[in-house]
């Protein structure tokens, strides 16, 4: 079973990107399961999801307390994550032009992309806050090598339909090829 | 032969609205509230689209949501609602109204605690205040179980012989909110299993009009309660018939639809279940296995009728059942450890009953604290 667990700030459109990537997860042949934790959560406030692949039916329920990879999509969000309890062989996903210092030194395995940057000039904008749930899932793919491109693509296209997807996919591809995999 | 079907990814609450959908309901009336708003949003779309051709009534609360649906279902035709907590509270009059009145509507709860304090997190608090309203309850597990006993609550309800409201209840957010996988039949096929309300339960005719609801004496006032509970106990075999058919449809069973028993006959320690924590314990069992420990698990799947022959069975050949609950009859226990522990005394089944309030609330029940219960439980 692989664990992930999402962060993002309310209005992203983080729940619905944790939704697409456990679709893709299932084109994948996989069990897949994606949990968003609401709460008192609003626009620009934290909001966490979870998400599960498996070769079995997933039982369990739970919230990810120990994920195998975590995904930030907001940098400002880093030190919500205890990175302590991400596997270390596991990748950490970040919105993020660099390496951010704090994860400098750890020798974790990062995976970062100006997704903020793609999905603005891209237009990926709504009210105010930048999607970059789409573009994010791109950099997660190439990341962790979970899934192909082609069953996210699959999966974005299925959600936003024919009209929205292009842009959508673009997002998710942009990241896929820019997205910079290094050792902290 | 088993039917064609789709694996999609989709949450609990989609799940519900989808078996609505292929039962298609001529009429719908309901009040959002957090966690069911989802299943009236898509089932709103889905006639909004045309793809369900039902009168979608909106109303002002949740009152009128079942007061509506009471309406449509004396018309005889078939009628859908959902809810939850507070809204399953406001509508209190009319839950047992309906189910005194052997009203055949399916509402499915999405479980959600009851305040104060605010909370949209599960419990079974709000459904348990229910237990005695004249509705079948049946507790699901997962997304695709959500689904099938959607689907097989109409079935249930609209017999003839039966005419019992359903209330299939899925945990809030655990289920509601959560993506999963649901095997979809075509709708033709789910139709054809669920057929056509073309011979009502019950049905005003304006050309030969009558009286219901009137006042009534104590003889037939309590003859129509005895009415309910003979019904009730009919309605045990009708959900393990309508269970079986359903597995030559789809090929998905739970148990016999009454109870879903997991791991081996007997053990040393047995837990007993409702809802999602039933799935967690399922994990919980082949962890502890692997370590050597004796331990099964029974999750009861109709809580109303409660499935009183197949539990005293069960427990029969097993030791010792730890209930796990969900809910609280303050001043006592959980209300599933009560009735277990009932009927064993009853049956002189001298299985020990223990039991654990957990997840009030939607306070985590991970599979490491079921296992933790156990082995604290096996010690004692």
């Amino acid at each position: 079973m692989i664990e992930v667990i999402q962060i993002s700030r309310g209005g992203s459109g983080g729940i619905t990107g944790a939704k697409i990537l456990a679709e893709s997860a299932m084109y994948e042949g996989l069990d897949a399961q994606a949990i968003p934790k609401y709460g008192s959560e609003r626009r620009g406030a934290a909001v966490e999801a979870y998400i599960r692949f498996s070769n079995a039916p997933i039982r369990i329920h739970s919230p990810v307390y120990e994920p195998n990879h975590a995904m930030i999509l907001d940098i400002s969000l880093l030190d919500r994550i205890d990175i302590s309890k991400v596997d270390p062989n596991g990748v950490i996903v970040i919105n993020s032009k660099k390496v951010p210092e704090e994860l400098k030194g750890t020798g974790r395995k990062v995976a970062y992309v100006d997704a903020t940057g793609i999905s603005q000039e891209l237009g990926l904008v709504l009210s105010g806050f930048t999607l970059v749930n789409m573009t994010m899932l791109g950099a997660f793919v190439k990341g962790t090598e979970l899934i192909s491109f082609e069953n996210l693509e699959k999966a974005i296209r299925n959600y936003w339909g024919e009209k929205r997807a292009p842009k959508n996919v673009e997002a998710a591809k942009r990241a896929y090829e820019e997205t910079k995999v290094v050792r902290a | 032969m088993v039917v064609k079907q789709e694996t999609k990814s989709m949450t609990g609450n989609d799940a519900a609205s989808y078996a609505a959908l292929f039962a298609k309901p001529d009429v719908i009336a309901a009040y959002p509230i957090t966690p069911q708003t989802t299943i009236v949003e898509n089932l709103s779309r889905f006639v909004d689209e045309g793809k369900l051709e039902a009168e979608f009534i909106i109303v002002e609360s949740e009152h009128s949501a079942l007061a509506a649906c009471m309406g449509a279902a004396w018309s005889g035709v078939r009628t859908f609602t959902a809810t939850s907590s507070q809204g399953l509270l406001y509508m209190a009059e009319n839950v047992f109204w309906t189910g005194y009145g052997r009203l055949p509507i399916i509402m499915p709860v999405v479980n959600r605690c009851l305040a104060p304090g605010w909370n949209i997190w599960p419990d079974f608090q709000d459904s348990m205040a229910f237990r005695d309203a004249g509705w079948i309850q049946m507790y699901t597990k997962n997304n695709q179980e959500v689904f099938d006993t959607t689907l097989q609550a109409f079935k249930i309800t609209e017999s003839k012989d039966i005419a019992l409201p359903s209330m299939p209840c899925l945990d809030g957010f655990v289920i509601s909110h959560t993506t999963g996988q649901v095997d979809l039949p075509d709708p033709e096929d789910a139709f054809e299993f669920v057929g056509p309300y073309d011979d009502p339960v019950i049905e005003l005719d304006v050309e030969n009009p009558w009286a219901y609801g009137s006042m009534t004496g104590p003889d037939q006032y309590s003859k129509h309660r005895r009415d309910l509970m003979v019904a009730m106990d009919r309605a045990k075999k009708k959900i393990i018939d309508v269970h079986k058919e359903f597995e030559e449809y789809f090929g998905r069973s739970y148990g016999n639809g009454l109870i879903e028993p997991y791991g081996d006959d007997e053990a040393d320690l047995t837990l007993v279940t409702l809802g999602t924590i039933g799935d967690e314990a399922h994990e919980a069992i082949d962890r502890l296995k692997a370590e050597g420990h004796s331990v099964n698990a029974l999750r009861v799947r109709t809580f109303r009728p409660f499935p009183v022959e197949d539990i005293v069975e069960f427990a029969k050949k097993n030791h010792k059942l730890v209930v796990i609950d969900r809910a609280v009859s303050f001043g006592h226990e959980g209300p599933l450890r009560i009735e277990v522990e009932a009927i064993l005394k009853r049956h002189n089944v001298d299985t020990s009953v223990s039991g654990k309030i957990m997840g009030l609330g939607g306070e985590d029940v991970p599979y490491s604290a079921i296992m933790d219960l156990v082995k604290k439980e096996l010690k004692e």
